[in-house]
């Protein structure tokens, strides 16, 4: 497992530690995986890279802090789902962090939703 | 699901085993298009049989980060670290979808840091790029002196202050026999005379 830059990565010949955890080339194939992207260059890969890690550590902190004002000292899914609402930034993430409800209340909802029609 | 349309296995799936980061991320992905098998060609540019949202970072690297991000008596549940690494692929096509735009905008094919820089203050992450601008100041540094090494295509282009920053120190015999030092401005590296050239591929 590619614990940073440093190690042999077949897709750069550089080496730099400058403080990269994440896989280069895992990030690279996300990037091209994009409709209409031809290449990318080495500054860019780099810049991604981190501005990833920024990322990780800005959605941790912003959803930690979420979860600490409700008394608890974890981070759970709810949070990570609350900050997508409430931050501008993460509004991007509102399809892909869905608020989870219980299946109870779930169906509940539909048999309101079918009611309702039945009465139409 | 009775399973007709749903599948783990690698093989059929067209990926390798390693890019599954886990088996029923797959699982949901292929329960969305059952009845269309693989059928991704009417959706353009998916050039492999796989969606980009199947593509994570992987769980520990992005586990790690965040655990270093937090306090040290936080806990982080399994479910969140999953999705942090589902947002983190979306990230990055957000940010690589953007920068590739105004790349093609300005009819260049090779997306270079300038495009990522100017994504990130786009989409409302401009807090990244002061930082990153000092992190990639610290990379070219990095990169001076090396022998042998790629750099990469973009940076042909981009004739900035920063390339007028190294100059070489010259010694000029002028006309009237004294000698001088003059300083000789280059948009290349720095020429050390024992080190291979680099070369712009």
């Amino acid at each position: 497992m590619k614990m940073s830059a440093n190690t042999a990565d077949k897709d750069n010949n550089v080496s730099t530690n400058k403080n990269i955890s994440l896989p280069i080339s895992r990030v690279r194939l996300i990037m091209k995986s994009s409709p209409d992207v031809s290449s990318i260059n080495q500054e860019a890969l780099f810049l991604t890279t981190k501005a990833t890690e920024l990322f990780v550590q800005y959605l941790a902190v912003s959803s930690f802090n979420n979860g600490s004002g409700k008394g608890s000292k974890s981070l759970s899914y709810s949070d990570l789902a609350s900050t997508a609402e409430e931050k501008d930034t993460f509004h991007f993430l509102t399809d892909i962090l869905p608020k989870k409800i219980l299946a109870g209340d779930y169906l509940k909802t539909l048999e309101q939703i079918e009611d309702e029609e039945a009465d139409i | 699901m009775d399973g007709d349309g749903s599948t783990t296995d690698a093989s059929q799936l067209g990926i390798t085993g390693e890019y599954m980061a886990s088996g029923h991320y797959v699982l949901q992905s292929q329960e969305d298009d059952g009845d269309e098998s693989l059928n991704d060609h009417e959706e353009g540019g998916i050039k492999e049989n796989f969606r980009e949202q199947d593509i994570y970072l992987p769980i520990a690297n992005v586990a790690r980060i965040m655990k270093n991000a937090v306090p040290q008596t936080g806990k982080i549940a399994k479910d969140a670290k999953e999705c942090v690494q589902e947002c983190v692929s979306e990230f990055i096509s957000f940010i690589t979808s953007e920068a590739s735009e105004r790349c093609h905008q300005e009819k260049r094919k090779t997306i270079n840091g300038e495009d990522i820089l100017f994504a990130m203050s786009t989409l409302g992450f401009d807090m990244y790029v002061e930082p990153l601008k000092l992190y990639l100041q610290k990379f070219r540094e990095g990169e001076k002196g090396m022998p042998g090494v790629s750099v990469g295509e973009g940076l042909g282009e981009e004739l900035t202050e920063d390339s007028f920053t190294n100059p070489l120190p010259a010694g000029i015999i002028t006309a009237d026999g004294q000698q001088q030092n003059v300083m000789v401005y280059t948009t290349a590296y720095q020429q050390i005379p024992s080190v291979q050239q680099i070369q712009f591929s």
